[in-house]
């Protein structure tokens, strides 16, 4: 078929192009006014009820009050699974992206491990919740615990940190690696300094949505933490229960009194501002990391930040 | 720099580098850790990659640990069959192929397993349209005022807790659905066979058609990112071509970027549906937990992820055990269909993309 | 012997017939009421609680006042469901498991020395949202089941009119709910069916805490007792039972509760009055362990629904000093001074346990070692 110019086909050329547009505009749509009646949703339930002392007081005995220890473990939880699955998240995805052995036709291999990541992200969470219970809190004796908890987090969020993190690794171009080689630098020192350094921001905006969903985890939560209504003194690892906001959601919501449902509602906003916390600060991240760099803010990008693609969230 | 030493002492400076570096006591470990810093990388990467795996098998294998009194007693039937029946937990326990169980309990998870599906069904319909528009919204030359709200609330849609979309679901996207839009729908469908599917009545709005457009909003982030990375790796000079030749957006899109990753896109909308397959909170607060069949697609249902919330709590108090071992069988299942929708997307992924494309190639 | 002194031997024995008896009666007296003295005073332990939902709100109050007079005892609560309850306190995750249901022989086989021990007394609304009638509708436990078996799709029809002359009911489908989260709630309404309908409900489905619910028009399942109220608003037609501490969530989302038939044919409101009426009936009838239902008893005014809010605790705990928090506690509980007062049962609407089954409840807890 010819490219015409004229007549009958130039205007189905047209019009298939404004309908084109038009799925554009109504993909974004579908996707953008489900998440802003989402968020509002959240605002509208949590603001007639709302006093700023919820944030710094904690839960009275009727389930009702403040929220300061389940937001307090949740950041616990947040920091814990970055220090745990972070680390073993981005080595794994180093080694998907550089070491992994590249077969004759120029695709990598690890195609098992590639697997089994994806269906560990895709696994159902209470099943995970129930594989902790029975083996780390029953079985090895820990009892309700942070530690059960963030092993089985972990288990949840690594395969998406591998993932992000090697396809951040992807896209460092060509260029930088050979000019490393041509520099006379060995390959540990180069993906230091000059590799992962490039990588970084997508590596950190990977990072801080793995964090978002861990923390926005209930059912694996309620299996291996339990739940307290105060932090434990002091970090203990095992047989104590541990306090976090999803719990709040999804229990005080069920509750009698009409007071902790308000708690709900707010345990729910405080998630939602948790969550569009990271983001904005994994967006700022990027754009100060590619401010003096080719293609980086200031500029017009040659693609997207990796922050608008690389996302692929595993079950909760 | 890994310059090494030798014929260094001509300098005639103190101070340069390499004279610097020849008299530091710590020179040897120095060079030592840089030479071999690949090798501690490898290792620490090679023991890091191993882990999921490692994780997976583990899940996997305390799964079928516990299943296994079950798996005995329910055999096959339990994939065909359609009950639910705890049986009598404070009469009699029977004991059947040497495993103890509450008399009368009786398994059949064919109705959970085609909830799954169903809602996994609709959950893509919803979501593959709309993450390849937002994936060439993204990738493509639309303009800036369209793709960086959307980037944003789909990492938005990615990060929120599942707990507060199921919360939303339940209280507002329901209702409102069930109000303003089944009716219209229902009221206008014809009694022929598929169709009817869609008749009234419509319910409170929690149900299989409410859970699976949930469900498509949770899984449209994954879809996207996966085919937006396949949409980057196409390469831009046949896409420059055509538009050199006055294509339009329309037909660069349809006739270069499309075909050439029309596999891969396979692979990415199977990787949303093992998402979809494995949802549990969400789906179990707005799909309104029936253990049985859908009547209407607006109607209550369930799916192996859900019916495993709801009845953890009940089958613990079964002292036999049974219950319990039932759910990790149902689990196990689950596992099982996971497994094999990632296998498949694998394989057409890597068959018939570039996916896997040389590293840089950006 | 002459007959003066045998007058006086008699006098001398009455006297001291007397003073011993006296004396008796003062101990007696003095340690009766004197409810303080018989809470002992626990060392410092941490404690964790989790299990029934029903129970959780009430747990967390006793926490609150316990903890003001014994603040050595850190109590972690957790409302996980009555089955992970008694999970937990079988395989000694948590030392108190909290359950609407009492144990199973099955859960007993595996660990034999787990008591349950009543804690306080709940009981079960059945509401309804039936727009346009005034008044508590009549309603008998065979009506419900027929209703829940989808044989009864009105609510004018006849058998229901039966019941509720003076009231005109209109031509309304029913929509039946039912807990679709395997619960304590289910296992108490199908413990009623079976009991009044036991060649229906009770051969064909029976009572458990998930049920295959038989298929009625239109039948919805809830997550929880909210789920339930809330289902119940936003569906004309409803009928759903639920928990009695959600009584004022249930008027102020519109709706109304029935009035239960009792066995003695009696058409009874759950009140305070007459949930310890029911109770009372069943003074006898409770074991020393506890474990009995208390459904469908015998009282004329009692209301039909109601049981015991239990702690399931093994009696074999890993340390004494944590036996003794764990004692010092229920103990503190089941004190009609303290945890069963109406400040504090009053909040959840449970109801006291009478001051015999209290007895009973502290032999069981004087085993916990």
């Amino acid at each position: 078929m010819s490219i015409t110019t004229t007549g009958n086909a130039l205007r189905q050329r047209k019009i298939s192009e404004v309908m084109f547009r038009g799925f554009g505009i109504l993909a974004l749509l579908l996707v953008l006014v489900p998440a802003i009646w989402l968020i509002g949703s959240v605002v509208a339930h949590a603001a007639p009820h709302w006093k700023w002392s919820v944030l710094w007081s904690s839960l009275s005995v009727q389930d009702t009050g403040g929220l300061r220890d389940e937001i307090l473990g949740t950041l616990i939880l947040m920091l814990g699974v970055l220090i745990i699955a972070g680390s073993i998240g981005v080595l794994a995805g180093i080694h998907l992206s550089e070491f992994a052995k590249t077969r004759k036709n120029g695709k990598p291999s690890g195609g098992a491990l590639r697997i089994a990541s994806d269906v560990l992200s895709g696994f159902p969470s209470i099943v995970l919740g129930y594989v902790g219970y029975a083996a780390l809190v029953v079985g090895l004796h820990w009892g309700y615990s942070l530690l059960s908890a963030l092993i089985i987090l972990s288990i949840m969020v690594i395969p998406y940190i591998a993932k992000t993190t090697e396809s951040s690794l992807r896209q460092v171009p060509t260029a930088y690696r050979e000019g490393a080689v041509a520099l006379g630098m060995t390959a540990g020192y180069s993906l230091r300094k000059i590799v992962l350094k490039t990588a970084l921001p997508g590596i950190v905006t990977g990072l801080l949505l793995a964090m978002a969903i861990a923390s926005g985890e209930t059912a694996p939560l309620i299996y291996t933490a339990g739940f307290s209504n105060t932090l434990p003194h002091g970090i203990v690892l095992t047989h104590a229960q541990f306090p976090y906001l999803t719990y709040a959601v999804f229990t005080f919501y069920n509750a009698p009194a009409a007071q902790a449902h308000y708690v709900a509602f707010d345990a729910a906003l405080i998630l939602v501002v948790l969550i569009l916390l990271l983001l904005v600060i994994s967006r700022i991240f990027v754009a100060r990391t590619q401010r003096h760099t080719e293609g980086g803010a200031g500029r017009t990008p040659r693609r997207p930040p990796l922050g608008g693609g690389g996302t692929a969230a595993p079950t909760a | 720099m890994a310059v090494t030493g030798g014929t260094v002492d001509s300098f005639p400076s103190k101070q340069s580098g390499e004279a610097v570096r020849r008299d530091n006591p710590f020179r040897r470990t120095a060079d030592a850790f840089r030479v071999h810093e690949e090798l501690i990388w490898k290792a620490a990467a090679r023991i890091a990659v191993l882990l999921p795996l490692a994780a997976l098998a583990f899940a996997v294998t305390v799964l079928a640990v516990k299943a296994w009194p079950a798996i005995e007693v329910n055999g096959w039937k339990f994939l065909t069959g359609s009950a639910w029946n705890y049986g009598s937990s404070y009469g009699a326990t029977v004991h059947t192929h040497g495993v103890a169980h509450p008399e009368g309990s009786d398994y059949g998870a064919w109705d959970i397993i085609a909830g799954t599906l169903q809602s996994s069904t609709i959950a893509l319909i919803f979501a593959v349209p709309v993450s390849i528009g937002a994936a060439f919204a993204l990738t493509e030359r639309l303009p800036a005022w369209l793709s960086r709200p959307l980037g944003f609330a789909i990492e938005i849609l990615a990060g929120i807790p599942s707990v507060v979309i199921g919360l939303w679901g339940l209280l507002t996207l329901g209702p409102f659905l069930s109000k303003h839009i089944y009716p219209i729908v229902a009221d206008h469908m014809p009694n022929v066979p598929v169709l009817s599917y869609f008749r009234n009545p419509v319910g409170s709005g929690e149900g299989l058609l409410t859970a699976g457009v949930v469900l498509g909003l949770m899984i449209v982030p994954i879809v996207t990112s996966t085919t937006s990375d396949l949409f980057r790796q196409v390469p831009r000079l046949p896409k420059e071509g055509g538009e050199a030749l006055g294509m339009t957006d329309w037909e660069v899109a349809n006739r270069v970027t499309l075909p050439w990753v029309r596999g891969g896109i396979i692979g990415a909308c199977v990787l949303g549906l093992g998402r979809a397959l494995g949802e549990t909170i969400a789906v179990a607060m707005i799909g309104g937990s029936a253990l049985h069949l859908a009547g209407n697609i607006y109607s209550p249902f369930t799916t192996i992820a859900a019916t495993i919330l709801s009845q953890l709590d009940g089958a613990l108090s079964d002292g036999t055990g049974f219950a319990v071992a039932t759910l990790a069988e149902l689990g196990l299942v689950l596992a099982i269909i996971s497994v094999a929708v990632n296998l498949v997307a694998r394989v057409i992924i890597t068959r018939s993309s570039r996916l896997g494309g040389p590293v840089g190639a950006g | 012997m002459t007959r003066m002194h045998r007058a006086l031997r008699v006098r001398k024995a009455a006297v001291i017939g007397a003073t011993l008896g006296v004396a008796l009666s003062t101990a007696v007296v003095a340690a009766g009421p004197a409810g303080a003295s018989s809470i002992e005073k626990p060392p410092s332990a941490t404690l964790i609680e989790t299990g029934s939902t029903l129970l959780y709100p009430l747990f967390n109050l006793w926490v609150g006042g316990y903890g003001t007079t014994y603040p050595q005892v850190k109590i972690q609560t957790a409302g996980t469901g009555s089955g992970t309850g008694i999970t937990d306190a079988s395989n000694g995750t948590a030392q108190i498991g909290a359950s609407d249901a009492y144990l199973a022989p099955s859960n007993l086989t595996a660990t034999p020395t787990l008591e349950n021990i009543p804690l306080a007394i709940s009981a079960q609304l059945v509401a309804y949202n039936v727009p346009g009638v005034t008044g508590h509708i009549n309603l008998t436990g065979k009506v419900l089941s027929e209703i829940y078996q989808g044989q009864i799709t009105n609510w004018n029809d006849s058998a229901i009119a039966a019941a509720n002359p003076n009231i005109t009911l209109p031509n309304l489908p029913i929509v039946t709910l039912h807990r679709s989260d395997s619960s304590g709630d289910t296992f108490l309404f199908s413990t009623f069916l079976s009991k009044t309908d036991p060649s229906g409900w009770g051969t064909k489905i029976g009572y458990n805490t998930t049920i295959p619910w038989p298929s009625a028009p239109g039948a919805l399942g809830e997550m929880g007792n909210s789920g339930m109220v809330s289902g119940c608003k936003a569906t004309p037609g409803c009928v759903a039972y639920i928990g009695i501490s959600y009584e004022t969530q249930v008027l102020q989302a519109g709706l109304s509760y029935a009035a239960l038939q009792n066995a003695k044919h009696q058409y009874v409101l759950p009140t305070s009055a007459s949930i310890s009426a029911e109770a009372a009936s069943f003074i006898k009838k409770t074991p020393a362990s506890g474990t009995i239902s208390l459904i469908y008893g015998p009282a004329k005014t009692g209301y039909p629904i109601i049981n015991y809010e239990y702690a399931i605790v093994n009696s074999q705990q890993s340390s004494s000093s944590t036996a003794k928090a764990i004692r010092s506690l229920l103990e503190w509980a089941v004190n009609s001074k303290d945890g069963n007062n109406p400040q504090y049962l009053s909040q959840v609407n449970f109801q006291p346990l009478p001051s015999k089954i209290v007895k009973a409840s502290l032999k069981q807890i004087k085993k916990i070692k």
